[in-house]
């Protein structure tokens, strides 16, 4: 009882979640400035900045809905925490193991989009409400290629549970490397759900100040900004196990550390698709999500179920 | 000067009761006057038969009894037409020349702020360039007109009295 | 969706630097109609003008806008010059000139970096601008100031260029010509900037002429018109440079033309710093100008910047009008921007590289009531915090003398 407490309040669950968090931001802001031949922050600014937040003044529109308004932040951090804890760590076992909880870790990771949505929706402003449209939209774009694109590796493995697809690739050397294309498409519709450049368009700064977060403030803000960070640490794990299958079984610390590699190179690539890309269009967005992700993704599984029938015959 | 002749020509040809007025400052610089009774004519003329049909500027001028406005027409060679005309005070309304050039909007609205002339014919739109509490009557371009007058006549505090 | 939304652009937003308001109405992301208001930067300059003499002017209008202030000082003054008959020293026109392009060269990178953050490009925001601070040293080196150079004196410049300077001035052309060579590239090949910038903002060349776009703006729309090369003011009748434009007649071929004048601003600085001639800095300018009056044209690195000024013999002129190219371009923007998708709203706005500054001008602030003292200002505040808030701070001590 008191272990899985533990587990759960302090590793691997929400004290490293937050830690992790943070730190990933630092090394994505810190990557980003200095491709831009800036200094970037030092490393204890996300928490500076979080705390920071937390004692600020809290403003509620007038017209907003008090209560829905201050509970979306709380829900948007619990769901992505809790994403977290399905997903391997150091060993192939996640913290709650259950048959396909690689699908239930994608629905999971859909509620805070959809806390974006109704904070917009309820904040009874002209940006917000903009701004919460155009989420929606992108979901329905990135949502399909990113589902598709994930399942992929499952169908060679025969299940959608974390435990058995890493134990199916650990058992057969470099057969992920098969997985690349899904793992572009992948990589790119998450650039899509966390809403950075080139997808950062429901909250393009230069057209609708902060899309559906304009009305928010201080500590419900930061707890938007944490849950933000937080997906991104939770999307780059759900990656890792999935598309990078290997290094699960050598022990504590060798398995934190190869996991922490997984989820740095994973934030290296989102932040150098920052870097070198312009904010698209939202009809450019469906149109490039629809017209080449989802072929793409569709491609990966056809590959995959044509090798897995000719390997049963 | 010579490269100017052909315009200068043209124009004693078709408006010799303009012929006295017209100066050539000095290349590319034609300056002319005109009643206002003629003016709307000859402004086609000049954008049609002249080619000078760019407009760059509209300048009005306090002249005592007199509003005086100068067109500065261009062409693509570098001319500059300045055609300068004046209605009296008394009378202080001129016409849009909006459907010719829509260009000189905001300029047209600027003569009716600062100087208080009418445009007749200019669509209703927002003032421009005066703060929307501006009072009326205050004119600021006028050469009557100083910081003082605001004492008597302030600016308006309500939103409801304000014309946008 | 039936209902139409009007989203306020302004007088406050990220997207602008200045204070300007765009209504635009929506029809989902498609934009209906815009209204355009101005005049939220009116400061009375004109009228100003009117009640100082000519030697304040000049200051003055230097300060109608922060990034051509040199454009604006040098128009102003060419009809003021016109009007006295002065004859400028050949150096003092090569000098102007040569200010004049190094204020283009930064106000176009400037443009560079505010257009590619407008379209969320952030990088190229930071590489740009980090360029323009070599030209920014270089600037304050030769006159002392990064901006507000008041090199201008009537009758000629107040400064002139070492032989130092000079070979400071085109070891920069060079690392800055290298500079623009990538940025060229970048824009011709970067997939996204391309797919934002192209077919976004059109404006036909009919229309170009119609609601009279001036500079960069009209030339990305086939019209080929520089004062530069029009007027030959200043030195500009002695280099050689081409009149770069663009039939792309969107926002991608207004980058396209202003890293295009980029390339040329290397060009004519190296010319002018070879052709420097010697000669005196200044003529001796009378006070009091006679009776006349002219009109003055300048490509301002926006367009074409027109003063007119009318003198009456004493030292203070009868009226000064200026029209700055932001106030010709900003009408074309509904035009521009018919049929399109708000998300380029901003970068439409941003393509005529506004600056409303320059186009509102005018009033001084006079009226007593609504200025405050800091004492006031202060008093309101801790009122407002009481009364709203709850908060007393009378007790904060400032950390200056009251």
């Amino acid at each position: 009882m008191i272990l899985s407490l533990i587990k759960i309040l302090i590793f691997p669950g929400f004290l490293f979640v937050f830690v992790l968090a943070l730190a990933a931001e630092y090394a994505d802001r810190k990557l980003y400035a200095r491709m831009q031949t800036r200094i970037g922050p030092p490393w204890f600014q996300p928490f500076a900045d979080f705390v920071k937040l937390l004692s600020k003044e809290l403003i509620i529109p007038e017209l907003a809905d008090r209560t829905i308004f201050r509970i979306l932040p709380l829900v948007a951090c619990a769901a992505v925490a809790a994403a977290f804890l399905f997903i391997p760590v150091y060993n192939p076992e996640s913290l709650f193991s259950f048959k396909g909880n690689i699908v239930a870790v994608i629905y999971i990771l859909t509620i805070p989009t959809l806390t974006y949505f109704l904070a917009g929706w309820y904040s009874r402003s002209l940006y917000s409400l903009i701004g919460s449209m155009r989420v929606l939209t992108q979901m329905f774009s990135y949502e399909v290629p990113l589902l598709m694109a994930v399942l992929a590796p499952g169908i060679l493995a025969s299940s959608w549970t974390f435990s058995e697809v890493i134990a199916f690739y650990g058992s057969k050397g470099s057969l992920f490397c098969i997985n690349v294309i899904s793992f572009v498409v992948a990589v790119i519709a998450v650039q899509g759900k966390l809403e950075k450049v080139p997808f950062d368009i429901p909250e393009a700064e230069t057209e609708i100040v902060a899309g559906t977060f304009t009305e928010y403030t201080g500590p419900l803000y930061a707890y938007f900004k944490l849950a933000m960070n937080i997906q991104t640490v939770s999307a780059a794990a759900l990656l890792a196990a999935v598309f990078m299958p290997f290094g699960y079984n050598l022990g504590f610390i060798l398995g934190i550390i190869i996991f922490l590699l997984k989820i740095f190179l994973i934030i290296v690539i989102l932040a150098v698709v920052r870097t070198i890309f312009a904010r698209i269009r939202m009809d450019q967005m469906v149109m490039f999500c629809w017209k080449y992700l989802t072929p793409l993704a569709l491609l990966q599984i056809l590959i995959n179920i044509i090798i897995k029938a000719a390997a049963a015959q | 000067m010579e490269n100017n002749h052909p315009i200068v020509e043209k124009i004693r040809s078709a408006y010799p009761q303009v012929a006295e007025s017209i100066k050539v400052q000095r290349e590319n610089r034609i300056w002319m006057k005109i009643d206002y009774a003629d003016f709307r004519k000859f402004l086609e003329f000049a954008a049609s038969d002249l080619k000078t049909g760019i407009f760059c500027m509209l300048t009005g001028l306090d002249d005592k009894e007199n509003f005086s406005f100068i067109y500065h027409m261009a062409d693509l060679n570098g001319i500059m037409l300045n055609i300068e005309t004046s209605v009296p005070k008394t009378n202080a309304s001129i016409a849009t020349v909006t459907d010719m050039f829509p260009a000189a909007e905001l300029q047209e609205r600027e003569l009716t702020d600062l100087l208080g002339v009418a445009i007749e014919g200019l669509p209703e739109g927002q003032r421009y360039p005066l703060p929307d509490n501006w009072p009326d009557g205050e004119y600021p371009l006028r050469k009557d007109w100083d910081e003082s007058r605001l004492e008597k006549n302030p600016l308006k505090e309500k939103a409801e009295d304000c014309n946008v | 969706m039936s209902k139409k939304l009007v989203i306020p652009i302004g007088p406050q937003h990220p997207a602008l630097k200045e204070p300007a308001s765009f209504d635009v109405t929506l029809q989902g992301e498609k934009v209906e109609n815009i209204l355009v208001k101005l005049g939220y930067n009116h400061r009375g300059i004109e009228k100003a003008c009117e009640s100082k003499p000519y030697l304040h002017d000049l200051y003055l209008i230097e300060r109608v806008c922060g990034i051509c202030s040199h454009s604006h000082a040098t128009c102003f003054l060419q009809a003021v010059e016109e009007i006295a008959g002065l004859n400028i020293p050949m150096r003092a026109k090569y000098i102007r000139s040569l200010i004049g392009e190094m204020e283009r060269i930064h106000s176009h990178l400037l443009w560079l970096g505010v257009a590619a953050h407008e379209i969320g490009f952030d990088t190229l925001l930071m590489y740009t601008w980090r360029d323009r601070e070599i030209i920014m040293d270089l600037l304050a080196l030769l006159t002392g100031n990064r901006v507000n150079y008041a090199v201008n004196v009537l009758g000629g410049v107040r400064k002139d260029i070492s032989e130092e300077e000079k070979g400071q001035i085109l070891k920069a052309m060079d690392v800055l010509e290298e500079r623009t060579k990538y940025y060229a590239h970048v824009t011709t090949e970067e997939i996204t900037i391309k797919k934002r910038l192209s077919k976004v903002g059109y404006l036909s060349p009919e229309d170009a002429v119609k609601m009279g776009a001036v500079g960069p703006t009209g030339r990305a729309s086939k019209i080929k018109r520089d004062i530069r090369a029009e007027d030959k003011y200043a030195a500009y009748g002695e280099v050689d440079f081409k009149v770069v434009s663009d039939d792309n007649c969107d926002v991608y071929g207004r980058a396209l033309v202003r890293v295009g004048e980029l390339m040329e601003a290397y060009s004519i600085i190296r010319q002018l710093i070879k052709k420097l001639p010697d000669t005196p800095l200044k003529v001796p300018a009378p006070l009091k100008i006679p009776a006349g009056e002219a009109i003055s044209r300048y490509e301002a690195p926006r367009g074409e910047d027109v003063h007119y000024v009318r003198a009456n013999g004493t030292d203070k002129p009868e009226r000064v009008k200026l029209r700055a190219p932001t106030l010709a371009n900003v009408q074309a923007v509904s035009t521009m921007l018919k049929k399109g998708y708000l998300a380029d709203v901003t970068i439409v706005i941003a393509a005529i590289d506004p600056c409303f500054s320059c186009t509102d001008r005018m009033i001084i602030a006079v009226d007593g009531k609504s200025e405050m003292t800091w004492k006031q200002l202060r008093e309101h505040s801790i009122n407002w915090y009481k009364k709203n808030r709850g908060v007393d701070f009378t007790k904060v001590k400032l950390g200056m003398k009251e």
